[in-house]
């Protein structure tokens, strides 16, 4: 069959602007994330979208953070082994970790790509921001 | 050995997160050597020479018991010497792209009731969370800094804090050990000292009691800092002396969270995921109209516009809560410029729900942001400083300031810049003065910047630092003056990168004598021709505007105050002539117009008012000077504020509009009237910079080769001469 493509048909799409959700300090350095939906978002995404994806990173990363057995006993395995055990395990916030980006990604393929949005794990940017990456829409079907 | 490899800071080692290497000193592993050195040595000598004896005569206990203590020493050792502290990647460009010198240095959130400040690190370019903290020795931002030991040749953070204070502990237990056991054998030998085995006994407890007093003490300490759940660096700058510690749960569980929590992850040097995500559109819509659809899409002056009306109402909030330091600003500009977006940048996000920030900007230079107009808009705002100081005809500059801005859609590019002229024509209505200087004349400087030099993003800084410098008030910990301190250096390169503001902020914001050199820096653009022929009818007393900087042309012929009024001259002139409107001054013409020549610095103290007299002339016969004079002396322009006075800041006077459109509003004001003094280092660097890039076609140019030469004193000391 023979079709053509523009060239702009199978590019990504351009990336128009990002939006940072920065943390939410209020109750300490527990990472935590502001769930206010920016205005950016307005017109891509749904506000209970946009709070139900934060407020499930914000409890990962509680329990990620969590003070629980789980840690206790890492902690005390770790000196006994003269933290020898690192080479070989996985601390606990690094599974909660793996188990976020999946989210992120399961998030991204679901809700946000569908939208031209693109949700960047925070861990790259040092668990500061949650940066929502906002492309083009150049779809012929939107009348721009 | 861990001194040798101590050179291994526990920053990211080559990961995809930026951290960058540090170079490589040897003095820093000097410590790290001894103490390896001490420890393994001294611990060798007592394993070889008493602990036979003492498992012989007493235990085998004792040597299993001394060598367990002494491998978990080290192993905490070792974690504390190696383990990534917690330091946070380089930010981004993008994720501060909209950040431009508008921005403030402080961002103020509230823990648990209490205000944190979270200070712009310029480095790294983010807003440090709170606890987080520049190291400058490892040249990285890390997370719960609690202080660079030299001993371990690493930062402590967060990630291994615990270790440290482990091996301290462990340590003290060590040496008492040492100490201890070494003194039972000398005790039991004390006839037979001159053996070689009590000798090095001896020995090994001379090094451990020598070494005790300060390890115990450390120790001591370190267990107060935890009890009360506080960093070495907060104890030690006394953050809490007065007031609350957001961060402490109580005792114990400050003790177990630092002891038994998860082991933080690392931020650099981590396997970033690639993610192939496919994003096609068409995209699903969340039930938007078409015409919003297209709005949003089309254009992105129209996105700019919601920005800016977003912008501003976030700047409002910023500058009520700003002048809580500072006389209540003049009413707002109006902002409204068509380039600004900035809203829904990472610090207005911040803003919105944050208490009010102490005016202080982080005035960085515009980065180059391709599409976006970001000029200025919201920045005006910021210029609370300036503002309040003076009395304003804040809205006089608005004025002039919009039309400008819509006049020059396409000269955008250094949308900053123009933000900053605006936001510093605003400063320049007002008399800088004390507090407000600072704001005020980063907010005149940025004016004048914003007038010509849509391209030249290093103009942005200028406002900055002459806000900063004019304001001459230490206190405003203006990320800005930080930057600006190496001021003229981004002003004379058109597009300054990241670097060079990067340098000023490191610098401290004490500084007030940002440099004029960056102020200097002209830019061609059409708004500053058309300012210029503004300009023309200056009259011999308008005070000088600080947005004069920008542009000779600007400083019309007619007036003696012709030329560039940098925001400190302004600042100077402003305060002397009450009731003249900044006008938007093209501040740099282009680089064949240099508008003040730097003749020599002079002592800060040398600033003064009556150097407001002096005018910055940036036309004619001014040839471009060298952009190295004007960046000659950033150090002389040190922070003296002590120009006094408030004219720096904000008496930048606004030139007649760049496009003209000011000038019928405003006076015009000869570029750097009388206020010409403070504001001179400003003006002198002005011609610089910009090669030409547009040809000055309008204007004004012709730069009336004039009468006399006037001398400016900048207000970091270096004098120009301003040719009338």
């Amino acid at each position: 069959m023979a079709e053509t493509h523009s060239l702009q048909d199978l590019q990504q799409p351009a990336v128009s602007s990002k939006v940072f959700v920065q943390r939410d300090y209020s109750s300490g350095t527990l990472c935590k994330f502001q769930t206010k939906f920016p205005s950016d978002l307005e017109s891509r995404l749904d506000k209970q979208q946009f709070e139900e994806t934060i407020q499930t990173l914000n409890n990962l990363y509680a329990e990620a953070e969590k003070l629980c057995g789980k840690s206790y006993l890492e902690g005390f395995l770790a000196c006994m082994t003269a933290y020898t055990i690192f080479l070989c395990m996985e601390t606990h916030y690094e599974k909660v970790l793996k188990k976020i980006a999946r989210y992120i990604k399961d998030q991204n393929e679901k809700i946000y790509a569908p939208r031209g949005l693109l949700l960047t794990d925070p861990i790259e940017r040092g668990l500061r921001v949650v940066e929502i990456t906002i492309f083009e829409d150049r779809s012929i079907g939107s009348g721009r | 050995m861990p001194g040798i490899s101590g050179g291994v800071v526990g920053g990211g080692v080559g990961g995809p997160a930026s951290a960058p290497p540090c170079p490589f000193r040897p003095s820093r592993y000097v410590p790290v050597s001894a103490a390896t050195t001490f420890l393994v040595g001294s611990t060798t000598l007592f394993f070889c020479f008493t602990c036979p004896w003492l498992s012989e005569s007493i235990s085998s206990v004792i040597p299993l018991y001394n060598a367990v203590i002494f491998l978990f020493t080290l192993a905490n050792f070792c974690m504390a010497t190696f383990m990534d502290p917690g330091i946070f990647p380089r930010a981004e460009e993008d994720e501060d792209k909209e950040d431009d010198f508008r921005a403030p240095l402080y961002k103020t959130v509230e823990i648990r009731s209490i205000q944190v400040r979270m200070k712009w690190c310029s480095t790294c370019r983010f807003y440090r969370p709170p606890r987080c903290s520049h190291c400058s020795v490892c040249d990285n931002c890390v997370e719960d800094f609690d202080h660079h030991c030299p001993w371990v040749n690493n930062c402590i953070g967060r990630r291994n804090y615990r270790y440290f204070f482990l091996f301290l502990l462990s340590l003290t237990t060590h040496i008492m050990n040492v100490f201890g056991f070494g003194l039972v054998y000398v005790l039991h030998h004390r006839h037979q000292l001159n053996t070689p085995h009590a000798a090095v006994t001896m020995a090994v407890m001379c090094v451990a009691g020598l070494f005790f007093v300060p390890v115990a003490g450390l120790t001591g300490f370190h267990i107060v800092l935890v009890a009360r759940g506080r960093t070495t660096n907060e104890q030690v700058t006394g953050k809490f002396r007065g007031g609350v510690n957001p961060f402490t749960k109580g005792c114990f569980r400050n003790i177990s969270r630092v002891l038994c929590s998860p082991l933080a992850p690392r931020y650099v040097g981590r396997w970033r995921s690639r993610q192939a995500m496919e994003i096609q559109p068409p995209f699903l819509r969340p039930s938007l109209t078409e015409a919003q659809l297209e709005a949003k899409i089309l254009d992105n002056g129209i996105q700019n516009d919601r920005h800016s009306t977003r912008s501003k109402s976030s700047l409002d909030q910023m500058e009520s809560q700003s002048a809580d330091a500072e006389p209540p600003p003049p009413p707002k500009p109006d902002l409204r410029f068509p380039g600004l977006s900035r809203t829904e940048t990472e610090e207005s996000s911040l803003l919105s729900g944050a208490p009010p920030t102490p005016s202080m900007y982080k005035y960085r230079p515009a980065y180059s942001s391709p599409g976006r107009n970001h000029t200025v808009p919201s920045h005006p705002n910021k210029m609370t400083r300036g503002e309040s100081l003076n009395s304003p005809s804040p809205s006089i500059l608005q004025s002039s300031r919009q039309p400008s801005y819509r006049s020059e859609p396409s000269s955008l590019d250094g949308a900053t810049v123009v933000g900053g002229g605006v936001g510093v024509r605003r400063g320049g209505g007002e008399r800088g003065e004390g507090p407000g200087g600072p704001g005020g004349t980063a907010g005149v400087a940025s004016g004048g910047v914003s007038g010509y030099s849509l391209t030249g993003r290093s103009y942005t800084s200028y406002p900055s630092s002459l806000v900063l410098s004019t304001g001459g008030s230490r206190s405003s910990s203006m990320r800005s003056a930080q930057t600006v301190l190496n001021p003229l250096a981004t002003l004379q390169s058109e597009g300054t990168t990241d670097t060079s503001y990067k340098s000023l902020a490191n610098q401290t914001p004490r500084n007030g004598s940002l440099s004029y050199d960056s102020l200097l820096t002209p830019s061609e653009s059409p708004e500053f021709e058309s300012a210029a022929h503004e300009l023309s009818p200056l009259k011999p007393h308008v005070p000088f505007h600080p947005m004069a900087m920008g542009h000779p042309e600007a400083v019309s012929p007619s007036s003696p105050l012709q030329g560039y009024t940098s925001p400190f001259l302004s600042a100077q002139i402003a305060q002397q002539r009450e009731g003249q409107l900044l006008q938007g001054s093209t501040t740099f013409s282009s680089p064949h117009r240099a508008y003040l020549r730097v003749v020599s610095p002079l002592s800060p103290s040398s600033l003064g008012p009556p150097e407001v007299h002096h005018l910055l002339q940036h036309n004619q016969d001014l040839s471009p000077r060298s952009p190295s004079s004007l960046s000659s002396s950033p150090g002389a322009r040190s922070p003296e504020p002590p120009v006094s006075p408030p004219p720096r800041g904000l008496s930048l006077s606004k030139s007649p509009s760049y496009s003209g459109e000011a000038g019928p509003q405003h006076k015009p004001r000869p570029a750097g009237g009388g206020g010409g003094g403070g504001g001179g280092a400003v003006l002198g660097g002005g011609g610089v910079p910009q090669p030409a890039s547009r040809p000055v076609s309008a204007n004004h140019s012709a730069p009336k080769p004039g009468g006399g030469v006037k001398k400016v004193t900048g207000v970091g000391g270096t004098t120009y001469e301003i040719s009338v």
